[in-house]
């Protein structure tokens, strides 16, 4: 009778995988829904914000977990303004293929950068491995149940600033069309500002849940987020809520699919879905149709 | 004046090619296309550091005939495509006629043609593919072949009374060429083998995986697995509670796993191709290396490649500083020498003769020799 638990954490683990996709994918679809342009570098966010909070809890700062974190996630929100005031405000009216190069360039060099500081090796924030609390035959562990909740918890945020703020107003209109948003007033630049910190600080959320569920490599950024390009396309690029399902129903699909088939194909998987999806509804992906 | 700068530079080109190759012949160059950045740069920063460890030594001695040894590093980005234009550059550019290969069976024998057409000699520390050596006459292997480590595998599962048992895999060629040494030793003993799970490279979340192998609550799972792999794996199983023996190849045998799983290591149990470290060859390398680099904790293949060099230097020193030379000297080279890693004597396949196969197992966060 071991058969329905089993399922049971199947889907639990799908949606574990899935709430990381979606945090990252709801970045990505942001940045793009006001600047038009897939930012390759997000990877580089998350991964950073794994290593900000590293650098924050060991030596020399050894600061506690609670102080950490918000240092962190600060930084990361730093770092991704710096991104757009260094490399994506200067091309600003350059078209989306340069963009997009830029992007790739600069996540080369973070990630590098990231090395050079680091190293290679994987590193861990050391703490005590426990036993996930066990429900009706479930497993989950604190880290995890922290992920759910606060993916919970940023979705309903980034829902709130964007549709009952005068911000999130601000980037929907910038999203609809960027020339007739200035014409009307609309502050641009710090509109754009800060979709790049809102993206910034969800990477880096991500980023420190994944951490802290597993390990911190510099190449845990770009591993993910290729998933999360999925899940964007998947729910609808520039659409928030179409990157959280998006995200949910990789997570779902890789993890059931293990189950059934060799898992040599897990990734196979979220593409064959993503194939489908742009070939049966590809006005979702265009945005052509707003319903 | 015009011609006086066309002589000028003519005469300067003139010196330039005739002192180049001058220079070139000062030092005895070794290329090295080390995993130094990517998926498994944590192993090519250990073999680095031993490679440099072996480089001192020997110039500290006097070098090769007198000339030092120069390693040219060249990063390989842990993937085969790159590995071959890591091989290519070492052969085309820097004119070395012998690397040291990257680790990785796949990344290894995509570069290996590329040496064997261009005639220049490679060798690897730590491949273990069956296959790797294959490419032809000019690519050597100084550390013992899967078919080997996949039987001891098999046997030490079925000694300890494990009968029924799933097999995970990591999805290339040495999980693949481990994976299927072991099930047909296994299955040669009578073992039934119930499931097959191979999983990808550098994934963050194996729990479903886990949870497929660990169905109906197996004694023992077979997993073949890497450092990074297997530390998250084994972290997430413990979290799941999966209470079984795990029993792994050799890629798994690394203080920096165990660093990292912490005690979801606890009780791993592997094999591995041995080295016995009570010689005093090796209680001298360990030596040199904790004076070098302040601890004692030997990277995994770390050894081998420190070997690496010093077969490299006799078979130089035996055949002359170029890729024919060396290809010739190196049986002659390798007979009957013993490096910190034992006998290194080559076979025909340009593998090596005698394969100890030991059991590895996690005691106390350390990793051990199992003894009965």
């Amino acid at each position: 009778m071991d058969s329905l638990p089993y399922y049971l954490q199947t889907v639990l683990n799908g949606v574990l995988a899935g709430c990381i996709y979606a945090l990252f994918a709801m970045g990505l679809t942001l940045i793009y829904g006001v600047l038009n342009f897939v930012n390759f570098a997000h990877g580089e966010l998350i991964m950073w914000g794994a290593y900000f909070l590293f650098l924050a809890i060991s030596e020399p700062f050894a600061l506690p977990l609670y102080a950490a974190i918000p240092v962190a996630l600060v930084i990361t929100a730093l770092l991704g303004a710096a991104m757009d005031f260094a490399v994506f405000r200067p091309l600003r009216q350059a078209n989306r293929l340069t963009l997009l190069i830029a992007a790739i360039g600069l996540s080369f060099f973070l990630r590098n950068a990231a090395q050079l500081f680091w190293g290679a090796e994987v590193q861990t924030y050391g703490f005590e491995i426990r036993q996930g609390y066990q429900w009706f035959g479930l497993y989950l562990t604190p880290q995890q149940l922290a992920i759910i909740v606060i993916s919970v918890i940023c979705i309903i945020g980034v829902y709130l600033l964007f549709f009952k703020s005068r911000m999130g107003k601000s980037m929907r209109a910038l999203a609809d069309n960027l020339d007739l948003a200035r014409i009307s007033g609309i502050h641009t630049e710090r509109t754009i500002l800060s979709a790049w910190v809102i993206s910034s600080l969800l990477a880096g959320v991500g980023g420190i849940l994944l951490a802290l569920d597993t390990n911190l490599n510099p190449e845990m950024g770009v591993t993910n987020l290729i998933k999360a390009f999925a899940a964007t396309l998947i729910g609808g690029v520039g659409n928030i809520w179409g990157a959280l399902a998006g995200g949910i129903i990789i997570g779902l699909a890789e993890n059931i699919a293990v189950l059934f088939i060799s898992p040599g194909y897990k990734d196979a998987v979220a593409f064959v879905i993503m194939v489908l999806i742009l070939l049966v509804r590809p006005y979702v992906v265009i945005g052509e149709r707003r319903d | 004046m015009k011609k006086l700068v066309v002589i000028a530079s003519v005469v300067s080109l003139l010196v330039w090619f005739s002192v180049a190759p001058v220079r070139a012949a000062e030092d005895i160059k070794i290329g090295a296309a080390f995993a130094l950045s990517g998926s498994i740069a944590v192993y090519g920063e250990g073999f680095k550091k031993c490679v440099d460890l072996a480089v001192e030594e020997i110039n500290a001695k006097g070098g090769i005939k007198g000339k030092k040894i120069e390693i040219v590093y060249e990063d390989n980005k842990s993937n085969p495509k790159d590995c071959v234009t890591a091989v290519r550059k070492l052969i085309t550019v820097d004119k070395v006629p012998v690397i040291f290969g990257p680790a990785g069976s796949s990344n290894f024998m995509a570069a290996a043609p590329v040496a064997q057409e261009s005639k220049v000699v490679m060798l690897s520390a730590q491949g273990t593919a069956e296959k790797l050596t294959q490419a032809g006459k000019y690519i050597f292997r100084i550390i013992p072949s899967n078919s080997k480590q996949g039987q001891r595998l098999a046997k030490m599962a079925f000694d300890m009374g494990y009968r029924k048992l799933p097999v995970m895999y990591i999805n290339n060629d040495w999980g693949l060429d481990l994976k299927d040494g072991f099930v047909t030793s296994f299955k040669k003993m009578g073992g039934v083998v119930t499931d097959i799970i191979p999983f990808d490279e550098k994934k963050t979340d194996y729990r479903t995986e886990l949870l497929r192998a660990n169905r109906g609550n197996p004694k023992a799972i077979v997993n073949l697995t890497y450092i990074n792999e297997g530390a998250v794996q084994f972290k997430q199983a413990y979290e799941m509670g999966v209470k079984t023996q795990w029993l792994c190849g050799s890629a798994a045998r690394a203080p920096k796993m165990v660093e990292l799983a912490g005690k979801a290591a606890e009780g791993i149990m592997g094999t591995y191709p041995s080295v016995v470290q009570d010689t005093k060859a090796y209680q001298a390398f360990k030596a040199a290396y904790k004076k070098k680099y302040g601890d004692d904790k030997i990277p995994i293949f770390g050894d081998y490649n420190y070997d690496l060099v010093y077969l490299t230097a006799r078979a130089i020193e035996k055949g002359g500083y170029t890729a024919e030379g060396i290809r010739k000297a190196m049986p002659a080279a390798s007979k009957g020498y013993k490096g910190v890693t034992g006998d290194k004597t080559f076979d025909k396949d340009r593998g090596m003769q005698k394969a100890d196969i030991g059991i590895w197992i996690v005691k106390n966060g350390k990793i051990e020799d199992y003894k009965k």
